[in-house]
């Protein structure tokens, strides 16, 4: 046996070990990065600190939209000894059930995490991590119950902040926040589990802005998932910053006033300045208080009662009720049909009330008193030398240019679609041209006698209140207007670029003096429709209207602007089943106006009818005063 | 006067620096990994750092005892010295138990573990029997009284338990291979019964030891090999079943070294080089073979639990949970380290490494000095390895080598399983690396070991026999 050589056996193991040794922690230490990525993952935290939502103001810097403090009170079970749950049940005012049952729920639920590898929901919950145990204490509730905390370890309180909104109105444009959905979470990485995020209106709109940015805190956490202490010094670090202010071009009070005078109502009111498109306050009744929706409690209580309501108050009527303009298009008939040089402001004809119904009122023999009287067969034949030109030989393919040609006029008003603007959930209304009615009758089997009912804003046109209002801006302005929007400026840096674009309708500016003249007329002059609409010292403009509605009494329509000279405000109001423009619309219209424009209403009667009418039930017990 | 001179002549500087160095070391890594803030001092004996380098101060203090009395004493007395660590494993086990397990003699912190100090009483019996018998002659009565001398305290310590000891006792085995107390006359006892059998020697019996590391190697390979599919750069998307993998492996090997043996042997060797390995490949193939056939038939339950020993079940946050932040606290270090006392994976303030100051030492060495700092541990223990065996090499008596050949081993398993676990090369089993791990007993029987070593060396002269 040769024993000597066997010293090479061992020598070659020691050495074959420790080459294997080397090369494994060569790759392990400077080539694979996998070890580094699992460091991070075990001992570096990144805590997120969630900055306060931006600040909302109105127009007049008033704080529409705010935060307040809220808290929540945690719970790490850890932590947790000689738990008294009665004691405990009683402090916070719940059940010994229900405490027992949020034990329960918060053991099986939190922290549960889809697993990417596997796709199985996996169970993460961790004795020593906080849970919140109660969410969004205010601090009426947190400051009866902390001092007692001391008693129950593993119990502490949590500062949050939430929306705050001073006044109680505006619901429909703010939106409201509610915690993000798992789908939320993975589509964008912003989010975390807890993490608010605008549900509708504005919030929703700007909510890249107004969440701001997360700060970053890189803690190296020990195996208990305790802080030590900021990694690297806290070079790595960033703060948080809140989102930019919001600047709207709404007005809270006459937002706010609006909503008053629309208490028991069913419609909306829409005011916009006509030089600007700022949305100056848009009244969506029933409306609530946005109060009502904030945090989780007030939503899961609230928002099931509001979504029930048969007054439907979470439905945009503003922006999503689509209703046939009435008499108030008969101003776009006029100024098409004196672009296209069908008539003159001296054109007369007469109330015929063969092919359409009318009221009685003198022969219009110009455009204005047309429009003042709203005389229906007028605008029938207005329509009728705008449909059927005799450009064509055949009566239907006549119709057919004519109806595009109207068309294409009424889409430079911005109807039939939406704006591309800040506010959200607006349909695009109708406005029908050849290729619709083609498919309805058929082509070449139709003419102006079968569509007769859209010269007077009937039949298959609709429109949005929004858009409605937007008109008479563009009347105000004498043919041009911005989008509709709501914000005016995000922090400093001014509107979002699309509200600096004007557009411009296909009507000359020249057109539009008759059918002001004659809005005027409708307010001022013997026979106008609209004389409760007055307002005194300024001289308003407007237009009635009548909605015909297929399921019950019509709607009141009533647009205006003022003052005629220098617009500063162009309104569309709408009531529902109210009947007649005049009657209820036009008074409204005019109490808000008078509100913008003087800050403060004179007319205490009109006022005192307005907001003490009761319309909700007006098939059963019609204009019954409260 | 003559013998103080011959003390500093003869004795093993490199072996003595190396020692040095790693004691400093260690003390510096201590204090970083058991860094207690309201405790600053280094010398705060309440802290661990402080009570390491109390440790360090004994051991110098028993290396210096050592030096002073002569070398001859261990040969002389190996069966009492023996005979006084074996009585100590016993007592220990009437102890009550600290950890779940019996392993603590002494009073409170103070304590010291036999199963430490056993090492050294086994390394000196184990070298006193071996010097007495002729190899040449050996049966099986020798063979069975120095696996007796190895195997009677691996049983008491697996009573306390300690797994991580009782791992490390095997080391022994190499040592008797080293000095030819093969396994040859139990293997000739079997395989003489058979009628018309008379063999001399066997291969197998006489390589018992290698042969048995190498089985095992392989058979852990082929486990963790044959549950993947492979494919070759040249050769994408043609996938190869593991175990073919494994051949493939053992094949290429194979051929390898079939070249650097042709060119090393002479040329009327060379059939015989062919032989062996084409043997070699027979018998490695079978053995992987047998191995893969037999897991495949094993139950669910069994194939779980291989399966979790290996480590093939992902399970970082369960039962892998040591390795996994271990190797996550080596593998962040990157080349040069976050910086002494920087560790965030390994310190003793996250505490996301178990045992950082024991027996994941060098999680916050690797973390902190990246891989230059784990270079220079490897080659500090390869050195002092090597400087070993060639102590051994050169000591005239047979007592003397053994022992070296003993100490050469222990280091080497205590550094094979330390770092091993935590790069994820061996399982976790709880044995500290020398010289670096905080504790007393640990430090003390190394120091000892080592200084005995160092004294048998520097007398080797004296020896006549």
């Amino acid at each position: 046996m040769n024993l000597g050589g066997r010293k090479y056996v061992i020598l070659v193991f020691f050495t074959l070990v420790g080459s294997i040794y080397l090369i494994r922690l060569f790759f392990m230490q400077v080539v694979d990065d996998s070890w580094k990525l699992r460091a991070q993952e075990i001992a570096e935290k990144r805590k997120e600190i969630t900055p306060p939502r931006g600040i909302v103001f109105d127009r007049n810097g008033k704080k529409v939209v705010t935060n307040r403090s809220y808290y929540n009170l945690m719970m790490k079970e850890e932590d947790i000894h000689d738990f008294d749950t009665v004691a405990f049940a009683k402090l916070v005012g719940w059940t010994k059930q229900e405490v027992k049952d949020r034990f329960y729920q918060i053991r099986k639920g939190e922290g549960k995490y889809r697993n990417k590898n596997t796709g199985k929901v996996q169970e993460n919950y961790q004795k020593q991590r906080a849970y919140p145990f109660i969410k969004e204490l205010t601090i009426d509730e947190i400051t009866r119950i902390a001092p007692h905390l001391e008693k129950f370890p593993g119990f502490f309180e949590d500062l949050t902040s939430m929306r705050n909104y001073p006044y109680a109105g505006g619901a429909n444009i703010f939106g409201y926040l509610n915690e993000v959905s798992k789908e939320e979470i993975e589509e964008d990485r912003f989010y975390r589990p807890g993490d608010q995020i605008g549900r509708a209106g504005i919030e929703r709109y700007y909510e890249k802005q107004l969440r701001g940015r997360k700060g970053i805190k890189y803690i190296v956490t020990s195996a208990l998932n305790n802080a030590i202490e900021s990694y690297a010094d806290g070079k790595y670090d960033t703060l948080a910053q809140q989102g930019p202010a919001l600047h709207l071009g709404l007005d809270i009070q006459l937002q706010v006033y609006g909503e008053k005078l629309m208490q028991n109502k069913r419609g909306c009111i829409v005011a916009i300045e006509p030089k600007t498109g700022e949305i100056l306050s848009l009244v969506s009744a029933p409306s609530f208080d946005p109060n009502i929706l904030v945090g989780r409690r007030n939503i899961g209580m609230n928002y099931p009662k509001l979504l029930l309501d048969e007054g439907k108050p979470l439905y945009p009527r503003p922006l999503a009720a689509e209703y046939p303009p009435g008499s108030v298009f008969k101003l776009l008939q006029s100024l098409i049909g004196l672009q296209e040089g069908v008539i003159t402001p001296e054109s007369g004809f007469p109330c015929t009330k063969s092919m359409v119904g009318c009221h009685n009122h003198p022969n219009a023999t110009n455009l204005p008193d047309g429009i003042k009287y709203s005389c229906n067969p007028y605008f029938y034949y207005v329509m009728r030398r705008i449909i059927q030109q005799g450009k064509k030989r055949s009566i239907f393919a006549d119709a057919e240019l004519g109806l595009n040609e109207w068309y294409d006029y009424i889409m430079s008003f911005g109807l039939g679609s939406q704006f591309e603007t800040d506010v959200t959930g607006m349909r695009p209304g109708l406005i029908p041209n050849s290729a619709y009615y083609d498919k309805w009758y058929g082509h070449n089997t139709w003419a102006f006698s079968t569509i007769r009912s859209i010269s007077i804003g009937q039949g298959e046109v609709k429109v949005t209140p929004l858009q409605m209002a937007n008109i008479v801006a563009i009347i105000a302005n004498r043919g041009w207007y911005y989008t509709p929007h709501f914000v005016r400026s995000i922090g400093n840096d001014g509107p979002l670029p699309q509200f600096k674009v004007v557009h411009k309708t296909k009507i000359e500016p020249v057109h539009y003096d008759p059918i002001i003249e004659g809005m005027r007329r409708v307010c001022y002059e013997a026979g106008g429709t609209g004389k409760r609409a007055v307002v005194e010292g300024i001289t308003v403009c407007g237009k009635t209207g009548t909605a015909q509605n297929p399921h019950g009494e019509d709607h009141s329509v009533f647009i205006a602007f003022a003052p005629m000279e220098n617009p500063k405000i162009a309104i569309a109001v709408f009531i529902e089943n109210a009947g007649f423009g005049g009657v209820w619309a036009a008074p409204t219209a005019s109490l808000m106006i008078e509100k913008y424009l003087n800050r403060k209403v004179k007319d205490k009667a009109k006022e005192q009818m307005i907001v003490s009418a009761n319309l909700l039930n007006i098939k059963a017990k019609p204009k019954k005063k409260k | 006067m003559r013998r103080g001179n011959s003390l500093i002549q003869h004795i093993d500087w490199w072996l003595l620096v190396i020692v040095v160095i790693m004691l400093g070391m260690g003390i510096a890594n201590v204090y970083s990994a058991a860094y207690n803030p309201d405790h600053p001092d280094i010398f705060d004996f309440s802290q661990k750092y402080g009570k390491q380098i109390m440790w360090v101060g004994i051991s110098g203090f028993l290396g210096f005892l050592v030096f002073l009395i002569d070398s001859d004493i261990y040969r002389k007395f190996a069966v009492p010295i023996y005979l006084f660590c074996f009585s100590l494993l016993i007592v220990v086990l009437f102890t009550p138990p600290i950890n779940g397990a019996r392993a603590w003699l002494g009073i409170g912190s103070l304590g010291i573990q036999p199963a430490e100090f056993m090492k050294i009483g086994t390394a000196i019996a184990l070298s006193r029997y071996i010097s007495t018998v002729n190899v040449k002659n050996q049966n099986i009565r020798t063979v069975l009284i120095a696996l007796a001398i190895v195997m009677v305290p691996m049983v008491l310590i697996l009573l306390q338990p300690d797994a991580g000891t009782f791992v490390v006792f095997t080391s022994f085995f190499f040592v008797l291979y080293r000095e030819g107390i093969t396994f040859d006359p139990l293997v000739l006892k079997i395989v003489n019964i058979f009628p018309g059998v008379r063999f001399k020697e066997t291969w197998v019996g006489s390589h018992f030891i290698p042969i048995l590391f190498y089985v095992v190697f392989l058979s852990v390979v082929t486990l963790l090999m044959s549950r993947n599919k492979y494919e070759f750069t040249f050769m994408r998307g043609v996938l190869i079943p593991g175990f073919y993998g494994v051949v493939t492996v053992i094949t290429v090997i194979a051929f390898i070294a079939y070249l650097i043996l042709r060119w090393i042997s002479s040329k009327r060797d060379h059939r015989r080089v062919l032989l062996v390995i084409i043997s070699g490949w027979v018998l490695s193939v079978a053995v992987s073979a047998t191995v893969n056939f037999s897991f495949s038939s094993l139950a669910p339950h069994q194939k779980d639990r291989i399966e979790l020993v290996l480590g093939l079940r992902k399970d970082d946050d369960g039962k892998d949970y040591n390795r996994n932040r271990a190797m996550a606290a080596v593998g962040s270090g990157g080349l040069f380290g976050k910086g002494y006392k920087k560790a965030s994976v390994a310190s003793v303030r996250s505490n996301h490494v178990p045992e950082s100051e024991t027996d994941f030492i060098f999680c916050p060495l690797a973390e902190e000095w990246g891989f230059m700092g784990s270079l220079a541990i490897v080659i500090l223990f390869m050195g002092m390895l090597f400087r070993i065996i060639v102590i051994a090499e050169r000591q005239r008596s047979t007592f003397n080598r053994v022992y070296a050949y003993c100490v050469a081993m222990i280091v080497f398993y205590h550094f094979a399983v330390n770092i091993g676990m935590n790069i994820g090369l061996a399982p976790v089993i709880g044995i500290p690396l020398p010289f670096f791990s905080y504790g007393g007993s640990s430090l003390m029987s190394f120091s000892m070991l080592l200084f005995i070593l160092l004294k048998l060396d520097s007398q080797r002269r004296d020896v006549l026999f």
